[in-house]
């Protein structure tokens, strides 16, 4: 018996995108000692108990006049532009029209330190751009790194034929080792956690969580 | 107007259960110092599923087939707790329940400082349990230190947040519902639940014993 030809499609798919950012190494120094200076306890974001591992800044990053976030907002948001171009449809010229709203934080992972698992809300995409990442021992290969959680329960029944699914088919989470001037993006629905940062140096990145409006649009929630 | 009657129900409910054994604390001790002692290779999960850590022991899968009698005890309250659990959420008959078998896989961690679990679920199985022998010390100013958390299998379903649904009750919020085990204290859930320990900054250390179980 000839077996048909089989050409299995990924079907529910979830877009994940890592870039380099065009932003000068001295960009990077510079935003890492201005969000160290400004680490105090009236920037910290007032929503979650303070932690003495891991420095959260009030959401209001983008709305810094200071160069050095100005640029890296360009920079962030035109990159997550062109991964929204590039997974959506639309015609040319449409997605120009759109208004971006943008929220952003800070974050200053210290050694034993990580981020819980959330999702972010009022938002369709999130973006991740890493100002400073010290290198991992290399007996910690999981240091420091952003991990999005499996969101499909489907691999509760498990046998031979599924538990080794080929990519783009295989269940798990997907981890991503931030690198200084590169930026992750993915769906704002996504839980995402900073696992602990096992080095001895913080690992500094700036969180945004991004919509997109159309012209004449209601206005969405405030965040 | 006259206001007709509102009947609000919880429609894909996760079902949980938890219980405290009491006195639990000679029983306790016992299973703490024969763990400790255990922490060898010999009793290390020689296949372990995610990356291992330093800073946690995983024992193998067969702990309830220790005949040590502490083990056993621990046995007998919370595979009874499970089977109880079965009884309260399905519709399967107690009798119907004893002449099925029922299946484990248990095991214990030790945690120590800066240990953690990551997110996970347990395949073929229905229903698991967590039961606490040692909290591990709570430190101040780290109120996020050893949780267990479980996360929200509604996938999505918070995104969209205005007054309408920012703050529901308890029962219907969205999000992960996080718990600081007790000593004693047993948590019986469906296996399909995703859930993770957050690292543990005690300078002691966290003991518990987790089991997965299917019936046949």
């Amino acid at each position: 018996m000839n077996a048909p030809a089989a050409a299995p499609v990924p079907i529910f798919a979830t877009p994940f995108a890592a870039l380099p950012l065009a932003v000068p190494a001295a960009l990077n120094e510079a935003l890492a000692a201005l969000l160290a200076a400004r680490a105090t306890e009236e920037q910290r974001d007032p929503e979650t108990p303070p932690d003495p591992l891991c420095y959260r800044s009030r959401e209001d990053l983008f709305d810094w006049s200071a160069e050095p976030v100005a640029a890296l907002r360009r920079e962030m948001l035109g990159a997550l532009c062109a991964v929204v171009r590039a997974t959506n449809l639309g015609a040319p010229g449409e997605f120009d029209r759109l208004t971006v709203q943008a929220r952003a934080r800070f974050a200053l992972i210290r050694p034993d330190g990580g981020l819980p698992a959330a999702s972010l809300p009022l938002a369709s995409w999130c973006a991740i751009y890493c100002v400073a990442a010290p290198p991992g021992p290399s007996a910690r290969p999981l240091s420091g790194v952003l991990r999005l959680y499996e969101p499909r329960l489907g691999s509760m029944f498990m046998d031979a034929a599924n538990w080794r699914l080929r990519p783009p088919f295989a269940g798990g989470h997907h981890t991503w080792q931030p690198v200084a001037g590169q930026m992750a993006a993915f769906p704002a629905w996504v839980a995402h956690e900073i696992a602990l940062n096992r080095t001895d140096q913080d690992l500094v990145l700036v969180i945004a969580r991004v919509r997109f409006a159309n012209p004449g649009q209601e206005s969405a929630p405030p965040w | 107007m006259v206001s007709a009657p509102l009947e609000i129900i919880p429609g894909f409910a996760v079902p949980f259960a938890e219980t405290r054994l009491a006195p639990c604390e000679r029983l306790n001790r016992e299973l703490e110092a024969l763990f400790l002692a255990r922490e060898t290779d010999e009793y290390r999960n020689p296949t372990p599923s995610h990356l291992p850590q330093a800073e946690l022991f995983e024992s193998r899968f067969n702990l309830f087939r220790w005949p040590e009698p502490c083990v056993q005890e621990l046995r007998a309250f919370v595979l009874d707790c499970v089977a109880r659990t079965v009884l309260e959420t399905t519709r399967v008959p107690a009798a119907e329940l004893a002449r099925l078998r029922m299946h484990n896989h248990t095991w214990y961690h030790v945690t120590r400082y800066a240990g953690s679990f990551v997110a996970h679920n347990h395949p073929l199985a229905s229903w698991s349990a967590v039961y606490c022998v040692r909290a591990g010390e709570a430190v101040p100013g780290q109120p996020g230190s050893g949780l267990l958390r479980f996360l929200d299998p509604r996938w999505g379903a918070g995104s969209y947040l205005d007054a309408g649904n920012r703050s529901l009750r308890t029962a219907f919020a969205f999000g992960a519902r996080e718990l600081r085990l007790e000593e004693g204290q047993l948590i019986v859930f469906p296996s399909y639940v995703l859930h993770e320990v957050s690292p543990f900054y005690g300078r002691d250390v966290r003991i518990t014993v987790a089991t997965n179980c299917w019936f046949s």
